[in-house]
């Protein structure tokens, strides 16, 4: 289906790309005022002794062009350095942040992308009729909401007032399961708070990115000829519409999963989830570079790898991309 | 109609683990905590983080500890003894003691640590030890640690010790990069789980030495941030919040079953003049002026800052301890502070022959240079953003002008320790300890390179110091602290201010016998709150 001159051609653009990606990481956060070791230093009568040996443990004591050959022969070993706050390596840090998100986020997405698609397509085949001007505002509205107000209207909502739902964490702390179910469901009602807050802010746009693609679709010649065939309704708007409106919402859904990797710092840190995006927030403040050079490299990687998949997701839907 | 009925049971499924929940949740006999920062390591000679010094505290035991009014009560050992020149301490260790996996604790783990932290340089326990010679260790129960001068302050109130069995043979390298993801002390609480951002979980130590504590376990639960940490106090799923914003406490007064209570604490923030004498100081020579600095001191009025800046959570400021130290601070009176007194301002910068000849407002040296600086402070910390704009507008009410600047902590951190390229910072400062030793020791000529943020350096208050840091005797060595306090008072080298009060809030309806001990029930030098709380009879 690929030819081979194509895949080699992308992959030679991604290593370029990561190549850049790497460097860029390492200087951005070098050349950010403040040092990482300030306010450690201050915060006691450290003795000079060992600050300097967190100096040196740290590497910060080198010139930079070392340290930068250092990250590299690390980055090539899959170590992504010694974390300055925490004072373990980054990539046990990492497994564990990464986890969590992605459970919280890979759930809202799933949700978020299938909702968003299907109400898009009922406004779509119902265009100008009062259930699309009403999915259409009720989108708009949900769309501008901003994050951490609705995340602490749901907290207050359904957390203090109703006490239907946990507000922090993934877990009840200090909880002892009877079983694996009531472990699971412990998981479950915490993580229902976060996920309603994604999805009521960012379902909005699939369904207005669906909505307006497919209603350009439903327009074209084929959409005529395929009803005048006296096919059923559902199979226009579907096998012939859909597909063919298809392609927008997977770059928007490339984009969206891209965003899942970095955390959505506005809902973790609304519900105290242990996720990446908190992790990042927390290491900009501490000025944990190898934290943050480790979360931003596999933010980008994801992009790249992301944006690759619906490079060749159109190739697989679109003829007219495979010819060009 | 099929999708209703599948939303429907998804529904009552929900309802059914939610349920589960519910009766998942720990018993009354957890204490949890609330914070909304989180320790950096387990380690106790490499963390910088009150949070992680909270954990630790109740899994290591010192050899002597704080009780719930600061005063010291025996930890590991049951009492200890001055030798009449001062020069060394003699504690009787408890017999019986064993680590929390079993091994026998003795005098051999006391002298391993104390050498380990004094030989290696390690942490900050290292300034209570830098005039020790040696430990001795007569028998198993018994330590002598001596040292080369007087020691006013007994260095067993802030040592955590350390088992020999598991830190033996490293090297300082090896233990800068030791997580001790598991402590094994011989406190009243062992480690269970460090969920990192999420909770920590100790339990209690049952075979531990003294009165057994009513919390079978300690739940440390981290908030994203404070309006939900205040949510969950009210919702019922913490029962101690360790320190809460003024605004967050405003709305949590009056809240049924919580208590929002007030604290002094051992904290200031102040404005600092840049008083580097180099050459090379790129900093404004007219702030170097006592008159200019004491002036700026009459012009600002605390009580005011109290008020606007803090919304009334605090103190006015005056000299550098806080009122958490109790009698160690020094008193002046009223009407001898230099406060809220513009007249008096006007009048000395008039009298040094600082006046505003060109009519622009500003005042000029007798040279023509203008009485203008530039003033910095943390854009985050918002108090301080706003002392600011209120000191600005006093300063240019006696015809000094102030140019604020806004920057990140670590920024300012930089430019006030690295370079002498400012004038004048907002900025504050905890007490590391109950002792007035460290804050006392923030402005000597040696901490310029290490704490000593405005480079001042005054060899009769040098002397001063090392003077109370041995005099073993506690009145004579009160009545140094006191002239030290109105001697660094009176050079105008800091403008205290204000003393913030600790804010913290608890559930009345689950663990009773807080006592508000100075500077905080929990987050302070004692451990005894979590020792002593008792759950509420249902």
């Amino acid at each position: 289906m690929f030819r081979a001159g194509y895949l080699a051609r992308k992959a030679g653009q991604l290593a370029l790309t990561l190549f850049a990606v790497v460097t860029f990481n390492f200087v951005l956060f070098r050349v950010l005022p403040g040092d990482p070791l300030q306010l450690i230093a201050r915060s006691g009568h450290l003795p000079p002794e060992a600050v300097a040996r967190l100096r040196a443990l740290f590497g910060l004591d080198r010139p930079l062009l070392v340290q930068f050959w250092y990250y590299l022969r690390n980055l090539s070993h899959a170590q992504f350095g010694f974390s300055f706050t925490y004072r373990r390596p980054v990539s046990s840090i990492l497994a564990e942040r990464m986890t969590n998100t992605i459970i919280l986020l890979g759930a809202a997405t799933v949700f978020i992308v299938l909702l968003g698609v299907g109400l898009g397509v009922f406004a779509a085949a119902r265009r100008g009729s009062r259930a699309d001007s009403g999915t259409v505002v009720t989108a708009l509205v949900f769309w501008s909401l901003p994050t951490f107000w609705t995340g602490m209207i749901l907290v207050f909502l359904l957390g203090v007032w109703l006490h239907a739902f946990p507000i922090s964490g993934i877990t009840t702390p200090g909880a002892v399961y009877s079983s694996w179910f009531d472990q699971t469901g412990d998981v479950v009602s915490h993580i229902f708070l976060p996920t309603v807050t994604l999805a009521l802010v960012d379902i909005g746009q699939f369904i207005l990115i669906t909505r307006s693609s497919l209603v350009d679709v439903l327009t074209e010649d084929f959409i005529l000829t395929a009803k005048a065939k006296g096919l059923s309704r559902r199979n226009v708007v579907w096998r012939h519409g859909v597909r063919n409106a298809l392609l927008p919402v997977i770059t928007a859904s490339a984009l969206y999963i891209s965003l899942v990797v970095g955390g959505a710092i506005q809902v973790e840190t609304v519900f105290s989830w242990p996720g990446i995006g908190r992790l990042i927030y927390d290491a900009v403040l501490r000025r944990d570079y190898p934290i943050l050079e480790a979360c931003f490299l596999i933010f980008a990687v994801t992009v790249i790898l992301a944006n690759l998949a619906s490079d060749l997701l159109y190739q697989v839907l679109d003829p007219r991309v495979r010819e060009a | 109609m099929r999708a209703r009925t599948v939303a429907a049971l998804l529904m009552v499924a929900l309802l059914v683990l939610t349920g589960c929940t519910r009766s998942a949740k720990s018993g009354s006999t957890s204490l949890r905590v609330g914070w909304s920062s989180e320790p950096d390591t387990m380690n106790p000679l490499t963390t910088y983080s009150t949070e992680a010094q909270e954990v630790l505290q109740l899994v290591y035991d010192k050899l002597t500890e704080y009780d719930s009014s600061l005063k010291p009560e025996p930890g590991l050992a049951t009492s200890f003894e001055y030798s009449s020149d001062g020069l060394s301490i003699t504690y009787d260790l408890r017999d019986g003691v064993k680590w929390h996996d079993g091994q026998p604790f003795t005098s051999a783990d006391v002298k391993f640590t104390f050498d380990l932290i004094h030989d290696q340089n390690l942490s900050e326990y290292g300034q209570w030890l830098t005039d020790m010679t040696s430990v001795d260790t007569p028998d198993a129960s018994t330590v002598v640690v001596n040292f080369s001068k007087p020691q006013a302050f007994n260095p067993g109130l802030s040592i955590p010790i350390l088992p020999e069995h598991i830190w033996s043979g490293k090297s300082a390298e090896d233990i800068q990069k030791f997580a001790n993801d598991q402590p094994v002390g011989t406190g009243p609480y062992t480690f269970v789980q460090w969920k990192q951002g999420e909770s920590l979980t100790i339990k209690r130590n049952d075979s531990w030495w003294g009165p057994e504590p009513a919390a079978t376990q300690v739940i440390f639960v981290l908030y994203g941030n404070e309006d939900v940490m205040a949510q969950a106090l009210k919702a019922g799923e913490v029962d101690v919040l360790t320190e809460v914003p003024p605004t967050i406490w405003d709305g949590l007064s009056g809240v049924d079953n919580v208590a929002a209570v007030s604290i002094p604490s051992f904290s200031f923030h102040h404005i600092g003049f840049n008083m580097s004498t180099d050459p090379k100081s790129q900093g404004n020579p007219l702030i170097l002026d006592r008159t200019v600095r004491q002036a700026l001191a009459y012009a600002l009025d605390r009580n005011q800052l109290v008020q606007l800046a803090l919304a009334g959570h605090g103190q006015p400021g005056s000299v550098l301890l806080p009122p958490a130290f109790g009698k160690w601070q020094l008193k002046i009176p009223a009407d001898q502070q230099m406060n809220a007194n513009p007249d008096q301002a006007n009048q000395m910068l008039d009298a040094a022959g600082y006046t505003d000849t060109n009519g622009d407002g500003v005042r000029e040296a007798p040279d023509g240079s203008p009485l203008e600086f530039r003033l910095i402070a943390i854009e985050s910390t918002t108090v301080d953003v706003r002392a600011a704009e209120l000191f600005r507008n006093a300063a240019a009410k006696v015809g000094i002008k102030l140019d604020l600047q806004t920057m990140d902590e670590n920024t300012l951190g930089k430019t006030v320790y690295n370079t002498t390229d400012w004038d004048i910072f907002v900025w504050g400062w905890d007490s590391g300890v109950a002792d007035p030793d460290y804050m006392l020791g923030i402005v000597l000529c040696s901490q310029i390179g290490g704490n000593n943020d405005i480079y001042y350096c005054n060899k009769h208050y040098d002397q001063l110091y090392d003077q109370q840091a041995t005099t073993v005797d506690e009145a004579a060595r009160m009545n140094i602290v006191h002239l030290m306090q109105q001697d660094f008072y009176d050079s105008a080298g800091y403008i205290v201010m204000w003393y913030q009060d600790k804010l913290q809030a608890y559930r009345t309806d689950t663990w009773t016998g807080w006592v508000q001990t100075p500077g905080g029930m929990v987050f302070n030098f004692t451990r005894d709150n979590y020792l002593n709380v008792t759950p509420v009879a249902a």
